[in-house]
């Protein structure tokens, strides 16, 4: 039994291990090459997408590294974009609305020639 | 309307015959005589007005329906007219609002800044402070820019639009028709033209592109004073700054031009990624670098929008050029209406693979026009139509390369997509909706590697 278990993890191990090594080799085809540098086709946007992965990583171990040293890390709140639309289409209506009234008036001032 | 159509015959005929010695009376090379013609159809349009000033530009911008030459040609149209007197125009802006030009505004300058086919362009100052839809009010006194649709313009053009779509019909009937739908494009050019003649869809627009820029410093557009503008009037914003045919005068005044390049080139993308909506006729009159480092975007004239769907698959197309993957062009270019058939196939992906490996300058950056225009005559070289709106975009997207590249030379604008199409397709990887219909293939996928 205790082997069997010795034999589960070990093979877990293995595993994290071989993933482990073939993401970072993807991190590095993408990192250093850039898109010229890489084969092309389809495993080229993997490796692509594995290095800004990668940079995403490093930046998150940066903050939290921060953080535990008790600095402020600022995070970003994007603001609620169907908020924001919400906003844009108010602020668009009042730019209508404003134009209706100019034209209003200028109806006024021909009706009253 | 028959005298008009007679006009209008006469004109092209007469123009054409002018380039027969240039073409040699026929006997000429192919390319010789279809630059010849297409300089005489240029010279005509020119003499013709307006609605075929404004038909050449949007010839100019469909390298997919046209030849290299006639696009060129039409490329170099010019729309500068004489200016109408001060008078015209101020009886313009009374009809419009039943009040002179001294009344709207505090000043009013009777010189134009510009005059163009359908409008002419003065410069005014506000009277009182306004705060426009979206951005920082602009104070009384500010500087701003009165565009005017020059009297007639619109009963001639439409006039015209109505005659050319007569002729569209007998052009149908011939061999001319081969390349190109004529009466899809006289429908598509008057839908166009429509718009630019009421100048609020481009005060809109402009309205919406601040919008979407809100959280970009570096990217403006005019701002527009409501109260002031109407169908054919439109006040905006006055922006200071260079034109791209003055950007030796921008670099002497300590203007970042590396920055600007390339952040004007990650802004059009961000027009057509991720917001779907495009300045589709840019070209360096209509782009602006001013004083303090950031770029403005004017005269929202024609425009190029996108749903969701042909978003995405357009971004695949940008990721495929990014990573030399001719399957994924192939694949995502189908989605959006390139049919290649079943007996093509190979051939075009052979071109295209070629295509996409031949990108690279002797710098070592990578040219996107080259890719984009070059799949362009593939397609056509197939016999394969390209649907609307595919060649506009290809266009606009080789016409902000060569503009960064009038900023900055050695700018890599398919670098600058890089990051762009990986994040947008990387993100579109959580989509749940995605996630469910692709995952049993996934797993499939994995014991298929795991047990074999």
């Amino acid at each position: 039994m205790t082997d069997d278990v010795m034999r589960f993890f070990a093979a877990w191990m293995l595993t994290h291990e071989v993933a482990d090594e073939g993401l970072k080799a993807a991190v590095l085809r993408g990192d250093e090459g850039g898109a010229e540098g890489m084969s092309g086709g389809a495993d080229a946007f993997v490796d692509g997408l594995a290095a800004m992965v990668a940079e995403e990583k490093e930046k998150l171990k940066r903050d939290l590294e921060a953080r535990a040293r008790g600095e402020e890390v600022a995070i970003e709140q994007p603001r609620d974009p169907a908020l924001e639309e919400v906003r844009f289409e108010v602020a668009e209506l009042r730019g209508r609305l404003d134009n209706i009234e100019s034209l209003l008036e200028t109806l006024l001032r021909k009706l009253d020639r | 309307m028959a005298s008009r159509s007679s006009v209008i015959v006469w004109t092209v005929l007469a123009h054409l015959a002018a380039e027969l010695p240039s073409a040699r009376f026929g006997l000429a090379s192919a390319p010789v005589r279809r630059a010849a013609w297409a300089r005489g159809l240029r010279r005509a349009f020119e003499r013709l007005g307006p609605a075929f000033i404004k038909l050449g530009q949007l010839i100019s911008v469909r390298p997919d329906e046209f030849s290299d030459e006639l696009v060129a040609e039409m490329r170099s149209m010019q729309d500068a007219v004489p200016p109408l007197p001060a008078e015209a125009i101020r009886s313009v802006i009374e009809a419009e609002f039943g009040v002179g030009p001294d009344e709207l505004w505090a000043t009013f300058d009777d010189e134009p800044l510009a005059s163009a086919s359908i409008a002419q362009v003065h410069r005014a100052t506000l009277a009182a402070a306004y705060r426009p839809v979206w951005g920082e009010s602009l104070p009384a006194g500010a500087d701003v820019v009165v565009k005017v649709v020059r009297p007639g313009a619109a009963a001639s053009i439409r006039g015209d639009v109505a005659v050319a779509r007569r002729l569209a019909g007998l052009i149908a009937r011939t061999r001319l028709a081969r390349r190109f739908d004529p009466v899809a494009l006289l429908d598509e050019f008057a839908t166009t033209l429509e718009r630019e003649l009421d100048l609020r869809v481009e005060g809109r627009f402009s309205d919406r592109f601040l919008f979407d820029f809100r959280d970009d410093p570096k990217v403006v557009a005019p701002r527009i004073v409501w109260p002031k503008s109407t169908a054919r009037v439109l006040t905006m914003e006055f922006m200071r700054g260079w034109r791209l045919t003055e950007i030796e005068a921008a670099k002497a005044a300590g203007v970042d031009c590396f920055g600007l390049a390339v952040h004007g080139a990650t802004a059009f993308m961000r027009q057509v990624f991720v917001y779907g909506r495009y300045h589709a006729d840019l070209h360096p009159a209509n782009l602006f670098v001013t004083p303090d480092n950031t770029i403005a975007y004017l005269d929202f004239g024609i425009v190029g929008y996108l749903t969701p769907e042909e978003r995405m698959n357009i971004t695949q197309v940008m990721a495929a050029l990014v990573y030399r993957d001719a399957d994924r062009a192939m694949r995502y270019s189908e989605r959006l209406g390139v049919h290649v058939p079943p007996d093509r196939v190979e051939a075009v992906r052979a071109g295209l693979g070629t295509l996409l490996d031949g990108t690279t300058r002797p710098d070592g950056t990578r040219d996107f026009a080259h890719f984009g225009l070059g799949f362009l005559s593939l397609l056509g070289e197939h016999g394969v139509r390209i649907p609307s709106g595919y060649g506009l975009l290809i266009k606009s997207l080789a016409t902000v390369e060569g503009v960064a590249r009038a900023l900055y030379p050695e700018i890599d604008i398919v670098a600058t997509a890089q990051p762009f199409t990986t994040r947008i397709l990387g993100a579109a990887m959580g989509d749940p909706a995605r996630l469910r219909e692709r995952m049993p293939e996934a797993v499939r996928a994995a014991l298929r590697v795991l047990l074999t």
